[in-house]
């Protein structure tokens, strides 16, 4: 167990609501450390993605902190904040024809001057990110060019070009095929222990998340229902109250129970 | 560059042969290498400032010399075209010829390259390709400002004081602040509508323009009715769009000065502009100040755009068409459009005016406005651009 200062980012307590008296985030608390990967887990409108948006310092939080680092996340100026922790959305999309390079330079913004003109050091981190995600290969090509699974990688890769020390993912694979899925689901627990970073990932494959991540957290309505190991995580009862609906496991020889729907 | 073989998981390269590491932490000097797995991998890592490899410039990587160096060769070109297009047409007899085709043409740069510059930013700004300074009702903005500096000291209605107040004020300064003026009221109606909590909605974007410019379009027309009858011919041939044929030279050098501080300034947003495209969320996270970027570009292009009209009237489709002919020719980074894109508006409006020079007095009529030029270009080439796009995207 690490202590809070070894956390690479914390909330605590935070409630967040779009109108009053309709919490969408009801005094939740989760630290995360460097080398941890966490899957956020909850039913459509469980606060999932404003949770996230919250660590992002994106959205004000109503109560509570989120910290960073020892630090308010509201505190940082964006470049600031924006060399601690990166984002990688659902689905990648670039408004103008950016070749895939072009994209994970992007991501060297907060790190370069106004201009945003490259020295070695960027072109050499650019080129790492782009090597560690495989996508070097089709470093020409346009996002538009690429499979879903392709895209998202370089998306990832430019979320590393930041050298962030914290990564939020929001549901980066929901519209990917298994071997995809597979593949940045493995990135991710390797980027965690390896970097190492924190990992926080929104996710709606329980089964993929229980395989890859280290640690699970079920939300509904808000408020936290469960936060452990997958293997203590999964259960009948635990889901069910989660999900409002009727699950069954299957176990497996190795790694937690598969869920099912009944 | 030391590739391990994967082994169990497929996909996941290790951090260490790369060593992108978290920059300005304490674990800096201990991380530069984070490095996974076996001794073997350790001896093997290695350090990013070793591995930079001494010309590992991509062709597409936009360098200081390349920005230095498009801007040479829009500066060269836009000269060539200026000198050339002095050269043509009817010479006159009054001695001053050189110097008032000299304004002339320097009038028409500075309008085109404010114009297309301003079109470039808010395109790529909003991430709408139908963003210009005219159709999101700024230049009309601005026409009201002007038609109030020019009109109102001469109306019978109005406060006494105002009217005296402003035909006191020297047009050059009065114009170009009162087109300011219309032109940032217009950018606050149409960014208001728009927005809701801070996120832009493209739809209403346009749409709230559209709206804005006939809600200042009857503001001018009104205006008209209280004008001097003898002079609403002038104010008609300028809201079509008309570089003078003797601009004045405080409204030049007021205007021009804006212009160009209005373009660099712009050019300086070019990086953050270009971190916009992966849409506000990834921006932002990437270090982008997304509201307060979108004030200042809005600002800015308030700013040129009132030079323009304040010099030449509305004039339409220049923002337009400009930036979509150079994105199809530079490419996507708007740090090297936005230069390009500022000589190409120059070059095009100085063309597009000489054109009206030269051609006019051949047709008998006297004056062609050369908002009517753009607009009778542009239209078509507009179409032929989107038509071509709805060819090329597979059904």
């Amino acid at each position: 167990m690490t202590t809070p200062a070894e956390h690479a980012i914390t909330a605590q307590d935070v409630s967040f609501s779009y109108r009053p008296g309709h919490n969408v985030l009801d005094s939740l608390s989760l630290a995360v450390a460097a080398g941890q990967f966490l899957s956020l887990l909850g039913p459509n409108g469980s606060g999932k993605s404003t949770l996230l948006r919250c660590l992002l310092g994106e959205l004000r939080v109503a109560s509570g902190k989120v910290m960073l680092d020892g630090r308010d996340v509201q505190k940082y100026s964006p470049r600031e904040l924006a060399r601690l922790v990166a984002y990688v959305p659902q689905f990648p999309r670039s408004a103008f024809a950016f070749t895939a390079r072009e994209i994970v330079m992007l991501g060297r913004f907060a790190h370069m001057g106004q201009l945003g003109l490259a020295g070695p050091k960027d072109l050499a981190i650019v080129q790492s990110a782009m090597a560690m995600t495989q996508t070097q290969e089709f470093a020409d090509r346009t996002l538009e060019e690429l499979s879903g699974g392709e895209a998202q990688r370089v998306m990832i890769a430019r979320a590393l070009a930041q050298q962030p020390q914290v990564l939020l993912l929001d549901e980066p694979t929901s519209h990917l095929d298994m071997k995809a899925q597979r593949m940045i689901y493995a990135m991710m627990a390797r980027l965690a222990h390896d970097w190492p970073m924190a990992i926080i990932c929104v996710s709606h494959d329980i089964n993929m998340a229980a395989r890859f991540a280290d640690e699970l957290l079920l939300m509904r309505k808000g408020r936290m229902v469960a936060r452990g190991k997958p293997a203590d995580v999964i259960s009948h009862d635990v889901l069910a109250q989660t999900y409002d609906t009727e699950v069954q496991l299957v176990s497996v020889p190795d790694g937690p129970p598969l869920v099912m729907p009944k | 560059m030391t590739h391990m073989p994967d082994k169990d998981i497929p996909g996941a390269t290790p951090a260490a042969c790369a060593g992108v590491p978290p920059e300005d932490t304490a674990a800096n000097s201990a991380a530069v290498a984070p490095c996974p797995g076996t001794a073997a991998d350790q001896s093997t890592a290695v350090n990013c400032d070793e591995v930079v490899p001494p010309a590992s410039v991509s062709p597409g990587t936009v360098t200081a010399r390349k920005l230095l160096l498009w801007a040479g060769i829009g500066a060269a070109v836009t000269l060539a075209v200026l000198v050339a297009c002095s050269l043509l047409g009817q010479y006159r007899t009054t001695s001053n010829v050189w110097q008032l085709r000299a304004y002339r043409l320097l009038a028409s740069a500075a309008v085109g390259a404010g114009l297309a510059s301003a079109g470039m930013a808010l395109q790529g700004l909003l991430r709408n390709p139908l963003s210009e300074p005219y159709i999101l009702g700024i230049s009309s903005g601005a026409g009201v400002g002007v038609i109030a500096g020019l009109g109102v000291p001469f109306m019978a209605v109005g406060p006494q004081w105002l009217r005296s107040f402003l035909a006191q004020t020297p047009f050059w300064a009065s114009t170009p602040v009162l087109a300011f003026g219309g032109a940032l009221a217009a950018c606050v109606v149409v960014y208001g509508i728009a927005q809701r909590r801070g996120r832009l909605d493209s739809y209403s974007l346009i749409l709230s323009g559209v709206i804005v410019n006939i809600f200042n379009g009857a503001i001018m027309l009104t205006m008209y009715l209280f004008l001097d009858p003898y002079r609403i011919s002038d104010f008609a041939r300028w809201s079509m769009g008309q570089i003078p044929e003797a601009p004045d030279s405080g409204l030049l050098l007021v205007c021009c000065s804006c212009t160009l501080v209005g373009w660099l300034l712009m050019f300086a947003q070019g990086s953050a502009i270009n971190a916009l495209a992966l849409g506000d969320e990834v921006a932002a996270s990437s270090g982008v100040p997304v509201h307060r970027l979108r004030v200042l570009v809005f600002v800015l292009t308030g700013v040129v755009t009132a030079s323009a009209v304040a010099l030449a009237g509305p004039i339409g489709f220049v923002g337009l068409i400009v930036p979509h002919i150079c994105r199809m020719i530079a490419g996507p980074d708007h740090r090297k459009l936005l230069i390009v894109s500022g000589f190409a508006g120059a070059i095009f409006l100085m063309l597009a005016d000489t054109l009206c020079r030269t051609v006019g007095p051949a047709l008998g009529v006297n004056k062609i406005p050369v908002g009517i030029v753009t607009a009778l270009c542009g239209g078509p080439f507009f179409i032929y651009l989107l038509r071509r796009r709805l060819r090329e995207t597979p059904v």
